[in-house]
């Protein structure tokens, strides 16, 4: 068999997607495997050695950040449903969420600095809002 | 129309504007060039084609420039072309020498802007050409190119090439795309997802999740620590900047700026890959590559001169073929849309002074960049040294914005931006490389259909040894770059047992 017979090669259009995931997805199967093979020692050590996920990290703050941010993201379109093609969805509940994050994210909690995040979560959205939603008419949730 | 008449102050004034306007929407982590033009094209509709584009291409060269800022104070590229001024800019912010690592990149940016700019102007129809007798095969050979180029950014080769394969295959999501000879069929998509993901998860927010949210996820899981906050960067308290930096550097200048205006040529090839390619070759022809990531200024100038070479190039494809050379170009094609003007092979031709009045904007925008971005950069610098608590919340709800606006309102976007910094995050954890993910994830689909089609057209494998004399200098390039990468390892392997011993 020649070398130019095994290097022929004719695709299906039909099943033309699947070709190329079909190397990727092998390609990535035997870099996996040489990486586990090559890298198994410090792997395990690495596994072994150190605590896992999530302890030793700041429960609060990462999981309040996930928790603010999922919420944020399921009520600006319910809000938005209220007042269709004016952004308020993504104005409304920017407020709150910047004002929890601000106060989620502060060290020191006292009344200067709460005062500050209440006025960035005030200030910032509505400039935001203004810019893009009233002066450039871009959709906003 | 006589060409001075349009050199107006009006005109001038259009240049400035844009360019500043630009470098605060680079500068702010989330918003890019590509927001910027795409944010003020509908301004465009009354001021007339060339002073549309006076403001454009002022946004584009300021967007583009801004991106330095986030990158080397934050570690978060503005725009995606920035990612390779990261490695080495924000170790230098942290020694305290943000302030010369913004000048130096400033510099560069102005010299890779201009080198491009000569490039587009004198050599336009001759790049041009070039560029278009690249068939598929050697498209994707470059595309190749750029991926074993990423084996030597990484610090583990194998995890870089692993990482730069995961995003090829994350990019394959979706419809093998129909308007680029694909055949419409999705694959790697749950049914209960099909929906929203046949068009595969959008470029934008992806960037944003993994470097916008999952930044701030990190920052969050260690505490928003005050002591190491934005606050309390001194950037200028370090090694003051000047001229000297640049002694040695002429070559490093040149050959960034034209990889840049070579990268941004091609078109699909562009963006990030563009800085990816400079900083790699500055790394391998350097004397001391392990000085690279830790605060090296000709990694800053390799990055920031290429990506700025990336402006004249992309516009190179876009005025010469219609195609747009990366992202924010495409956007340009909607100002000559605006305006009832088809770009394409006889645009130079029949638009002269349209054409003529590009190249001035596009020179002054880089001397507006220049001038401001040297003289007020400590001001530029405040926009992200506001305090994490205030800056922060402000980036999450920009990153949705951004999110939300590319697709003209897709909440599915918005959740892309979530996935993704979750994966950002949990891909920093376990130690898979970002940069070659992200540039895996951005070639992806071309690289798909260039290599299908390759073998449609051929029937052959060997198509790709034997295509041309541009094939096998490609080859010739990948088999360098491969053994740059492997001597290099080695080196630092022989390093580490005569350190240990």
């Amino acid at each position: 068999m020649s070398l130019e017979t095994l290097l022929s090669v004719s695709i299906d259009f039909d099943t033309s997607h699947t070709v190329f995931p079909t190397i990727v997805a092998i390609v990535l199967g035997i870099l996996l495997a040489a990486i586990l093979a090559t890298r198994s020692r410090a792997i395990l050590a690495t596994i072994g050695s150190t605590p896992w996920w999530p302890a030793k990290i700041d429960h609060m703050r990462f999981f309040g950040t996930l928790a603010g941010t999922v919420l944020y993201f399921i009520a600006m379109p319910w809000v938005g449903n209220f007042y269709p093609n004016t952004g308020l969805g993504f104005y409304i509940c920017s407020i709150p969420y910047l004002f929890a994050m601000s106060v989620l994210y502060l060290n020191q909690r006292d009344k200067r600095h709460l005062l500050i995040a209440g006025l960035n979560a005030l200030i910032a959205p509505s400039v935001v809002w203004y810019l893009l939603s009233e002066l450039f008419n871009i959709s906003l949730p | 129309m006589d060409f001075l008449s349009i050199l107006t102050p009006f005109f001038f004034t259009l240049v400035a504007s844009g360019t500043v306007i630009g470098i605060i929407f680079g500068a702010i982590p989330g918003m890019t060039a590509t927001m910027a033009v795409a944010v003020c094209l509908p301004l465009t509709y009354s001021l007339g084609l060339e002073n549309g584009l006076a403001l454009l291409l002022g946004l584009y060269v300021g967007g583009i420039s801004g991106g330095l800022v986030p990158a080397i104070l934050l570690n978060i590229p503005g725009t995606p072309s920035s990612i390779a001024t990261t490695f080495d800019g924000y170790p230098m912010t942290q020694k305290g020498e943000g302030e010369r690592a913004l000048r130096i990149a400033v510099i560069s940016s102005f010299v890779g802007g201009i080198i491009s700019l000569a490039a587009l102007f004198f050599f336009a129809p001759a790049l041009a050409d070039f560029a278009i007798k690249f068939s598929y095969v050697e498209k994707f050979l470059i595309i190749f190119f750029a991926l074993t180029v990423m084996a030597a950014l990484s610090s583990n080769m194998l995890v870089g090439v692993f990482s730069g394969v995961l995003g090829i295959f994350l990019s394959l999501i979706g419809a093998y795309d129909i308007s680029r000879g694909g055949n419409g069929e999705l694959r790697l998509v749950p049914e209960f997802l099909e929906y929203y993901l046949e068009g595969g998860f959008s470029l934008l927010p992806v960037l944003i999740g993994i470097f916008g949210l999952s930044t701030i996820l990190i920052e969050a899981e260690s505490g928003m620590k005050d002591e190491k906050g934005l606050s309390s960067v001194k950037i200028g308290k370090g090694k003051r900047f000047d001229f000297s930096v640049f002694k040695g550097q002429f070559v490093n200048l040149i050959r960034s700026s034209g990889i840049g205006t070579f990268v941004g040529i091609l078109p699909g090839v562009g963006g990030s890959a563009a800085s990816i390619l400079a900083y790699s070759q500055q790394k391998n022809f350097s004397k001391n590559p392990e000085r690279f990531g830790k605060g090296e200024p000709s990694g800053i100038i390799a990055s920031e001169s290429a990506n700025n070479g990336l402006t004249g190039g992309a516009l190179v494809p876009l005025l010469s073929l219609g195609i747009p050379g990366d992202s924010t170009t495409a956007i340009l094609i909607g100002a000559f849309t605006l305006q009832g003007i088809q770009v394409g092979p006889l645009f130079i031709g029949n638009n002269p002074v349209t054409w003529d009045a590009m190249i001035v904007a596009m020179l002054a925008a880089n001397i507006v960049m220049l001038i401001v971005m040297i003289f007020a950069i400590r001001h530029i610098a405040k926009v992200v040294m506001i305090p994490k608590n205030i800056l922060f919340p402000i980036i999450l709800m920009m990153c949705v914005v951004g999110a939300y606006t590319i697709n003209y309102g897709v909440m599915f976007d918005v959740w892309t931006l979530l996935i993704f910094g979750l994966f950002g995050y949990f891909a920093h954890k376990i130690g898979l490389e970002i940069a070659p993910f992200i540039i895996g994830f951005i070639l992806g689909p071309s690289a798909e259909i260039y290599f299908v089609k390759s073998i449609e057209s051929f029937g052959t494998l060997s198509i790709f040894f034997t295509k041309s004399w541009i094939a096998v200098l490609l080859w010739i390039l990948i088999a360098l770059s491969v053994w740059f990468s492997v001597a290099i390892s080695r080196k630092k392997k022989r390093d580490l047992t005569a350190s240990g011993n």
